[in-house]
């Protein structure tokens, strides 16, 4: 594996560097405190729904951490090598099932489907384990459940939702196909120190434990961060009546659900309610939404971009919008 | 220590109740989750820092920390804020709150903003929401107002927040007989008075308006 930080000249953090980065925080804080920049409408708007996407996904990156923690120090790694040796339509399938014992969000399954192939099992089979996770637990299909109660197309919604999560996941997994780790996964300059750290002595486990789950943290933080940012101007000055214009148009229609679960990036369990809120649009284009929207939106890209190489995430955004809408178009076809 | 920048968060936003003001009551218990996780990784953090040839800490590594404290300097330095009538003019395109109360909500007991905006959802929610034309209601929200509305009316806006605000839809009623003048844009009020329902739009002829303080709990859930 290519070492980035090996790579490139780095510069070491000094106590000065610490002391102006702890300085211009503390001056941010006094300075927004002073200059109240809630104050203007957009900017309330924006800051506010920006803490909000923090606040919810955080906690669900941190469980991710500690899973993906769990799994590095306490799996031994022939367990995973193991089942890296069944067949390929079997472990596909398995690993989306998977997903159904899983019950967090989209930003946790990243960080442990970066681990399960770090640790050796078949990078294909962590990819369906990652897209299938967000869209298949439990909590997930209640919510759709509860969203759709009352409606002609309740188990159209509950029933596809499920079915089709779990095709386009295989069928990305599918894709992906024989690629090896160093294939798919972005070298992360922490895990040559966590290596260094796996050296020591056997009683330190409990260490390395706390060190991969702050590393991951860390790192799926950042990018959440970029990525919430993103979202939140999004949501911010995105009109939602744009979107009705299209609703009724075929194809379009579910291309533009598709687009909308890209910026709005809705937490998977509570996705449901809003795509239940576009009554305009038929199954079909909600179904996409639903879909499309745990696997691919604005905070998951950056936070595979954090995780896998460039060429491997368009691979994957390409792969599971075609999927979808394939899936989606069948749908009305049969369901109307 | 970004670790524990956001563990203090969610400890502050534990303690002062201001979770309220970015999640739902359904998902209010991730805040004590995200307190212990993150405390206890920071801990762990600080523990396992200290190992034999600890690795220095690049300068680029060191920024971007600081920028992710950046989040957390917001929520602490602003004083706490609710979405208003900007969000609520972006988001009216929503078709209807994606959520349905039953019928027999609708057509019985004291009438909320949840029963009105689902009610606006359904032929049947329709119907059982018109056979109640007349009756007394007390909504609590905030005003909006738009260039074309008329100075003795508003907009009483509630959003409707299932997970966290990101997913925020709009309760909306159109009151109408308001004293002009007296009531701004995003003021929280209390109105009173009969209901109209008029196909998708509803209508409160107000007997009272008064300026209420800002709910507790300011988003409502379904």
């Amino acid at each position: 594996m290519a070492d980035v930080a090996a790579t490139r000249p780095v510069r070491n953090a000094t106590s000065r560097t610490a002391l102006v980065v702890v300085g211009l925080v503390v001056l941010a804080a006094v300075g927004l405190r002073l200059a109240d920049p809630s104050r203007v409408a957009w900017m309330q708007a924006f800051l506010i729904l920006l803490g909000s996407l923090l606040i919810v996904a955080l906690p669900f990156v941190a469980l991710g951490a500690l899973a993906s923690a769990l799994i590095e120090v306490f799996v031994p790694i022939g367990t995973l090598e193991k089942l890296a040796r069944l067949p390929r339509p079997l472990q596909l399938p398995a690993a989306g099932l998977a997903g159904v014992a899983f019950p967090i969000c989209e930003c946790g399954s990243v960080p442990v489907a970066r681990r399960l192939a770090a640790r050796g099992l078949m990078p294909s089979a962590a990819v369906t384990f990652m897209l299938a996770a967000p869209v298949l637990n439990p909590v997930v299909i209640a919510s759709t459940y509860v969203a759709f109660r009352g409606r002609t197309a309740l188990w159209t919604m509950v029933g596809g939702r499920f079915l089709l999560g779990l095709l386009v996941a295989v069928a990305v997994g599918w894709v992906v196909g024989n690629r090896t780790k160093d294939d798919l996964l972005r070298p992360r300059p922490d895990d040559r120190h966590a290596h260094h750290v796996e050296l020591g002595p056997p009683e330190a486990r409990w260490r390395r434990f706390f060190l991969h789950m702050g590393n991951d943290f860390l790192f799926m933080g950042r990018y959440l961060l970029l990525g919430a940012t993103l979202a939140a101007l999004v949501q911010t000055f995105l009109p939602t009546s744009l979107v009705l214009s299209v609703a009724g148009a075929p194809v379009l229609d579910i291309l533009v659900m598709m687009g909308l679960a890209t910026v709005l990036s809705l937490c998977s369990e509570s996705d449901a309610f809003i795509a239940a809120s576009f009554v305009q649009f038929g199954p079909a284009a909600q179904l996409a939404f639903l879909v499309s929207g745990p696997m691919v939106d604005l905070k998951l890209g950056a936070l595979y971009a954090g995780t896998f190489r460039r060429g491997f995430v368009w691979m994957v955004v390409v792969a599971v919008f075609a999927a979808t809408l394939v899936g989606a178009m069948w749908l009305k076809v049969v369901a109307g | 220590m970004a670790i524990a920048a956001w563990a203090g968060l969610f400890w502050f936003l534990l303690l002062t109740g201001r979770d309220d003001l970015y999640l739902s009551t359904r998902t209010i218990w991730v805040v004590p989750i995200g307190a212990v996780l993150l405390t206890a990784a920071a801990l762990g953090r600080l523990a396992s820092g200290r190992v034999r040839s600890p690795e220095p800490m690049h300068a680029r590594e060191a920024w971007i920390m600081g920028l992710m404290v950046v989040p957390v300097v917001l929520v602490l330095a602003l004083p706490p804020a609710t979405l208003g009538t900007f969000s609520a003019g972006k988001r009216a395109g929503f078709g209807a709150v994606g959520f349905t109360v039953s019928v027999g909500d609708v057509g019985s007991g004291p009438l909320t903003l949840i029963d009105v905006a689902s009610a606006q959802f359904s032929k049947s929610g329709e119907q059982a929401l018109a056979k109640r034309a007349g009756e007394q209601v007390e909504f609590v929200g905030f005003v909006t107002r738009y260039p074309d509305t008329p100075a003795d009316e508003f907009l009483l806006t509630r959003f409707i927040v299932t997970c966290c605000v990101a997913d925020a839809t709009i309760a909306q009623v159109r009151v109408v007989n308001v004293p002009p003048g007296l009531f701004e844009t995003n003021d929280w009020v209390e109105v009173r008075g009969p209901i109209y329902p008029l196909g998708r739009e509803v209508i409160v002829n107000a007997s009272s308006v008064e300026a209420v303080p800002r709910p507790d709990r300011p988003y409502l859930t379904p």
